[in-house]
């Protein structure tokens, strides 16, 4: 008979923030708070950046063009010591621009409250930063 | 009333080890620290895919129904079960190169020139090199709310 179990809020009992789930194999177990992405936004990079969408982000500073800086409403723990992946796109045709992934601008701006982000592309004698229509980005980690 | 339960491990009723558990848009999880909560199915990712663009078949995927081969270097994807919004984050990288090395190149996705994009469907290109190119690793990860 299946069983169906209603709580709100799950908790690990030797470590509150550790929660083990079974593989899809069926033969190791991995931990459910690590394999979260602990933010994630979809927004318009042009103008004023407003997200459309967004989980644990707060707010964006427009640092400039292309700049973008995720404030999140929950830090993570260690500066440094998280993941991104970003991407962006254009409405437009981009033949003959390279566009570079969305990713952060350099170690120091990867902080446990905020990470700052370029959105840059290399044309056949230019390079720049831009406001791409879409911007995405996406984190894992361990919050604090 | 507000409900909690403490367990270390979760597994299906059988115990045998799959994990099948039903979980509730509302649930909540301790942080890795300890120090907050957050949203469980919002940090799930919805939809991922793995594949070569020699091939509508994924080597691997998650809520993923079909590939489309629009043209060279440009593909569509849909998903089995839709995204409640278009504001759905996917995001890509990829080695921008049809074989075992890389290409400095662009990748985007979704709302391309590729046309339109549904709570199901989204368009990605790969360009490089001066052309559209079928590149062999692409990773595909979407995030947002399902329907």
């Amino acid at each position: 008979m299946a069983s169906q179990l209603k709580v709100d809020t799950i908790t690990g009992v030797t470590t509150a923030g550790s929660i083990s789930v079974t593989g899809e194999g069926n033969s190791t177990t991995t931990n459910l708070q690590q394999g979260l992405a602990k933010f994630w936004i979809a927004h318009d990079g042009s103008g004023t950046p407003a997200a459309r969408d967004s989980f644990n982000v707060g707010s964006i500073t427009d640092v400039g063009t292309g700049n973008y800086k995720y404030n999140f409403s929950n830090n993570f723990n260690t500066a440094k010591g998280y993941w991104t992946l970003g991407t962006m796109a254009h409405t437009n045709d981009h033949n003959g621009t390279y566009v570079k992934l969305n990713m952060p601008m350099q170690a120091d701006d990867v902080l446990t409250s905020s990470v700052e982000v370029s959105a840059t592309y290399t044309a056949s004698h230019t390079t720049g930063d831009y406001d791409y229509t879409y911007v995405n980005m996406a984190g894992l980690g361990d919050l604090a | 009333m507000t409900s909690q339960l403490n367990v270390d491990t979760i597994v299906d009723k059988a115990g045998s080890g799959g994990s099948n558990v039903k979980m509730a848009n509302t649930s909540t999880y301790v942080s890795d620290g300890g120090n907050v909560t957050q949203n469980t199915v919002q940090g799930v990712a919805k939809h991922w895919i793995n594949y070569d663009m020699a091939s509508t078949t994924p080597r691997d995927s998650l809520n993923t129904s079909s590939l489309v081969d629009n043209a060279v270097g440009q593909y569509f994807a849909n998903t089995t079960n839709a995204f409640s919004t278009l504001n759905y984050c996917i995001n890509m990288t990829t080695n921008s190169y049809a074989g075992d090395s890389f290409q400095l190149g662009p990748a985007g996705a979704p709302k391309t020139n590729l046309g339109t994009d549904t709570t199901s469907k989204y368009g990605m290109w790969i360009y490089s090199n001066g052309a559209y190119v079928d590149a062999k690793y692409n990773y595909l990860l979407g995030h947002g709310d399902l329907a």
